[in-house]
């Protein structure tokens, strides 16, 4: 266990969260909407709540690269907001559900077994 | 971070959900992976099913997909054809680089491992002088064999005198071609990523290999498995079980001494195959090739 924390802080795990509201008035408003919410996933960011996606990086170039790629794909109108966590303070998230809390989201691990 | 996907379940299905590999079992979702954090899908469960569109877009990335026999041994890999915006011009330097170059290029690999080899012995305190001396003697191409001599010398003390390296065996040999086949993964996808043609070996080039080159290039990390390997069965026994993969599958993160920094071994095997492909298409060998790691790291390994 030590040894795997030694190994992936190699890697200044980071998060980073994309946080947006968008106008869904008119029918091509929520088409953008959904263009850019489509977008996300194809990055592979998930879904952590409406209007909320997260998605795991490798560090700060990765995370800059990932910034540019979404001001790219911007819709025309409405507020993108993106932060960056690290890896300590995303897993450090207290997350209530139901009344109840949550436990706290595992980290990806190396091997991922189906 | 780069992830290695191992279905080892019977009966799951694969497809791909935005960019995401999607698992699932009786159309229920199982689980999910963003694509850009793969580095290689292992199979080894029987009737794992998979849609062309999960395909494409791993092959997009560069991703291989390995199908493996019962004993982990890797049967078959699925790679892009294409990977590389310069592929072209490098894989016709590659394929007309000169006999005296591709020996150099060997004899440095072997070295290369031949140092790994004697660092591991060194790690778990066993004699690596006649190792180091026989460096000194490795020729263009190794044509007197010392890497065979090496692993003579090697496997015994690595792993018991009653070992012997055999793909079909279960236990070790088992343990060794899982750890093996995640560094092939790891290191056939650096050399498509590269723009260069895997059945291009160096030296394996004359065996019926389609992976020659990769097999080649994963060399010098081959005794980073062993160490894991043999620290596994000490502590926890001869058995491909969820633990030893997941230890063995931690080797691509594994940091490693390259140029001026350290470098985890997904990105040096990267590093290598690029240096190999600017090599080739400059005519002048200058590869990128790993140092050993502290011997504190090498017992740490598969723990």
């Amino acid at each position: 266990m030590n040894h795997e924390i030694k190994v992936l802080s190699g890697y200044r795990l980071m998060w980073i969260l994309v946080m947006f509201d968008l106008p869904t008035d008119t029918k091509p408003q929520r088409k953008a909407a959904g263009k850019f919410r489509n977008f996300l996933l194809d990055e592979g960011f998930e879904r952590s709540q409406f209007s909320v996606y997260a998605r795991f990086v490798n560090g700060k170039e990765a995370f800059q690269t990932r910034v540019n790629r979404i001001s790219r794909h911007l819709p025309d109108s409405g507020d993108v907001q993106i932060l960056n966590f690290t890896d300590r303070q995303y897993r450090d998230i207290v997350h209530f559900s139901d009344q109840g809390r949550r436990k706290a989201r595992k980290n990806p691990e190396q091997l991922v077994m189906f | 971070m780069d992830q290695i996907i191992d279905i080892a379940t019977d009966g799951r299905h694969l497809s791909r959900d935005r960019g995401f590999l999607k698992v699932s079992e009786n159309s229920a979702e199982v689980g999910r992976t963003p694509l850009d954090q793969i580095a290689g899908v292992i199979v080894h469960a029987h009737g794992t099913t998979w849609t062309t569109s999960l395909l494409t877009e791993l092959a997009d990335r560069g991703v291989p997909v390995v199908l493996c026999t019962a004993n982990h041994a890797p049967k078959s890999v699925l790679m892009p054809l294409d990977g590389h915006h310069g592929q072209g011009a490098r894989m016709r330097a590659q394929w007309q680089a000169k006999t005296p170059f591709i020996k150099q290029a060997w004899k440095q690999v072997v070295t290369a491992k031949v140092l790994m080899q004697a660092a591991a012995l060194d790690s778990i305190g066993e004699p690596d002088a006649p190792l180091k001396m026989m460096i000194r003697k490795i020729t263009s191409g190794d044509t007197t064999n010392i890497e065979a001599q090496a692993a003579r010398h090697y496997w015994p003390r690595m792993m018991g005198p009653d070992f012997r390296r055999d793909t079909g065996a279960g236990e070790e040999n088992a343990l060794l071609n899982y750890g093996y086949t995640v560094l092939r993964a790891a290191t056939a996808r650096a050399v498509v990523a590269a723009g260069l043609h895997p059945t291009i070996g160096l030296f394996h080039s004359n065996r019926s290999n389609a992976f020659a080159l990769a097999d080649d290039l994963m060399e010098p990390f081959r005794p980073l498995v062993d160490c894991a390997v043999r620290n596994i069965v000490v502590t926890r026994g001869a058995e491909v079980d969820t633990a030893a993969k997941q230890a063995l599958a931690r080797l691509i993160a594994t940091d490693l001494p390259l140029g001026e920094g350290v470098t985890p071994v997904s990105v040096a095997v990267m590093k290598l195959a690029t240096s190999l492909g600017q090599s080739f298409e400059e005519g002048r060998l200058a590869l990128a090739l790993p140092n050993t790691p502290g011997p504190l790291t090498l017992a740490g390994l598969g723990a």
